[in-house]
Parts: C-alpha cells; sequence; structure tokens
C-alpha cells in the first residue's frame, strides 16, 4: 500500500490555505501549512515532506527566499517545491527558476491541474 | 484584470472597476469607481506610501459543489488575495493596510441573498487577515456608487437607483481563460 502523500503549504492568505487544504485533502493528500516563509522553515526543521506548494508574495521570508534557503540547506533540498501564485511576470517565473523552484501554478488554481502536478512532482 | 493606474499631471483620471476587476494606483488624480448591487467592492489604502486599490467581486467563495477544473476570477476570496498581492508588491505592507467594504445589497425580491453572503464573507475575509475595517456601508436594498482615491483613501459612497447596479447572476460564470496553468522546469 502506498504511503499517502505529505504536502505543506505556505500561503500569508488564511483563505487560500483553506481552499488549498480542501482541494488536497479532498483528494488524498496530508496537508500541512505554514502563513510564511519563516513558519515554513521552522515547521520542515522538524517534519518531513514530500512537496512544498509556496506563495511567492509574504511577509518575513516570502516565497523566493524560502526556495533559496531550502536549497541551500541539507534536511530538505532536493524536495520539489511548486510556486502558486497571482504573479504573472516571466521575470518572476524566471527567478523562481534560478532559485529552484520545481514549477510554477498560477492563481486562481485549477484543482485537477494543480493535484496533476503534485502528484507528478512527487513521484 | 489587474492595472496599476497612473495620472499624467494635470489630468484627472476616473475609471470603473467592473465586475472581477481591481486596479491599484497612488496617482493622486486617479478616481476608481464602481455601481455595486449585491456585489461587494473593497477599498484597501496603505497611508504611508499613499497606495490604494479596489476590487469588485460577484460571489464569495466557490461552493463546496464546486467540481474540479470550474476556475471563476469572481469569486471574492481570488480577487482579494490579487489585490492584496498587488498592493504589497507595489511596496503597501500588510500590517497597514487599511479597508473599507461597501454594497452586498439584497436588491432583487425571490434570489438568493447573495447580497448577505458576499457581506458577512467580506467581514470575515478581513478579520482573517487582520486587516483592519475602518468603515463599511453594507446591506440593504438599494444599490451604491462609490468613488475612492486610492492615494488619499477618501471614499464618497452614495445611493443610486437600482436600474444603474449591474445584475449579479446567481449562478457564477465561468471564465473563458485558462486558469492555473502549470508549468514545470
Amino acid at each position: 500500500m502506498s504511503r499517502t502523500t505529505r504536502v505543506l503549504t505556505v500561503d500569508d492568505s488564511a483563505s487560500m490555505r483553506a481552499l488549498l487544504n480542501h482541494a488536497l485533502t479532498s483528494n488524498g493528500f496530508a496537508v500541512s501549512q505554514a502563513d510564511d516563509g519563516v513558519s515554513a522553515l521552522e515547521w520542515l526543521a522538524v517534519n518531513e515532506v514530500d512537496v512544498v506548494i509556496t506563495d511567492i508574495n509574504m511577509p518575513r521570508l516570502d516565497g523566493f527566499g524560502l526556495i533559496e534557503q531550502v536549497r541551500g540547506g541539507t534536511r530538505h533540498r532536493d524536495r520539489p517545491i511548486l510556486v502558486l501564485t497571482t504573479e504573472s511576470s516571466d521575470e518572476k517565473k524566471a527567478r523562481a527558476r534560478a532559485a529552484g523552484a520545481t514549477g510554477w501554478i498560477v492563481k486562481p488554481f485549477d484543482t485537477e491541474k494543480l493535484v496533476a502536478a503534485v502528484r507528478r512532482v512527487a513521484h | 484584470m489587474a492595472t496599476l493606474v497612473h495620472s499624467p499631471p494635470g489630468n484627472s483620471v476616473r475609471l470603473t472597476v467592473m465586475q472581477g476587476q481591481f486596479k491599484i494606483s497612488a496617482g493622486p488624480r486617479v478616481e476608481l469607481s464602481t455601481v455595486l448591487g449585491s456585489c461587494v467592492a473593497t477599498c484597501l489604502f496603505d497611508p504611508e506610501i499613499e497606495l490604494g486599490g479596489m476590487n469588485h467581486f460577484l460571489l464569495p467563495e466557490p461552493p463546496a459543489s464546486h467540481s474540479r477544473g470550474e476556475v471563476d476570477v469572481h469569486y471574492g476570496v481570488y480577487l482579494m488575495e490579487m489585490l492584496i498581492n498587488e498592493m504589497l508588491a507595489h511596496g503597501a505592507h500588510k500590517n497597514r493596510l487599511r479597508a473599507h467594504l461597501y454594497g452586498g445589497a439584497n436588491i432583487r425580491s425571490g434570489m438568493q441573498q447573495i447580497g448577505t453572503a458576499n457581506a458577512e464573507f467580506a467581514r470575515s475575509f478581513l478579520l482573517r487577515e487582520r486587516i483592519e475595517l475602518v468603515r463599511e456601508d453594507l446591506g440593504g436594498v438599494c444599490a451604491r456608487r462609490v468613488d475612492f482615491r486610492p492615494a488619499s483613501g477618501r471614499v464618497r459612497c452614495r445611493t443610486v437607483a437600482a436600474s444603474d447596479a449591474p445584475e449579479a447572476k446567481s449562478q457564477p460564470v465561468f471564465s473563458q481563460v485558462p486558469r492555473g496553468e502549470v508549468e514545470l522546469f
């Protein structure tokens, strides 16, 4: 029996976290949540995860900073990180890619496409 | 959908924020306007950098029955997120944001109480996000016209004829524009 895929969602919007939580848990994922990059790093320091989904614009530590710190560490450096954002600029997409993001998803998200992307990068 | 509005010196610019849209500006001569029935408009303002923005949403959140693959940017939960993110991207700080809420009327009898649902969603969203609500004019049975000066945060809200308000649909109109596109690197 395959293990449940564990997803950490990082977004400063409680409403968006709730939407993501509903979309992912109803498709069989185990979801944890963090409200910014700093909280995500604190959570990642003591927990295991299969996929991280992060917003870009967040207080304290934004999505770019989070990706850079995860990639620069040891514990989760190879974990897939999907950026989920309202940003649409090519410059920011390129910056996320250069920082080590695994993929780029535009909000508002399409649950079917989001779930397919998470399954694809998790395995 | 979104626009950062600039105003040339000497010229006043009045822009309408339609259903499903949001706009932000720091232009001192810019005025963002909208007419609301059951829809709700959120006016956000960061006084320190004199930047403001307005959204105009039709419905609060996707229903529990929202099927996979259907996405609509007319939902408040998306338009709130987009407005806040656009303001943050232009230098606003979330803890400085102040909000006004307008609209949410139940003008047409026999329809679902969409206005009430929109108003309740907007209030609870701001509460969840810890954004200060400094003024609201929500509910009732009258349409409203809202004129917002984003650089000063000043708002004028007045009652208008119900026929002036755009008709809200009880069912969302799903966007024809592909959303939620995924690109794996």
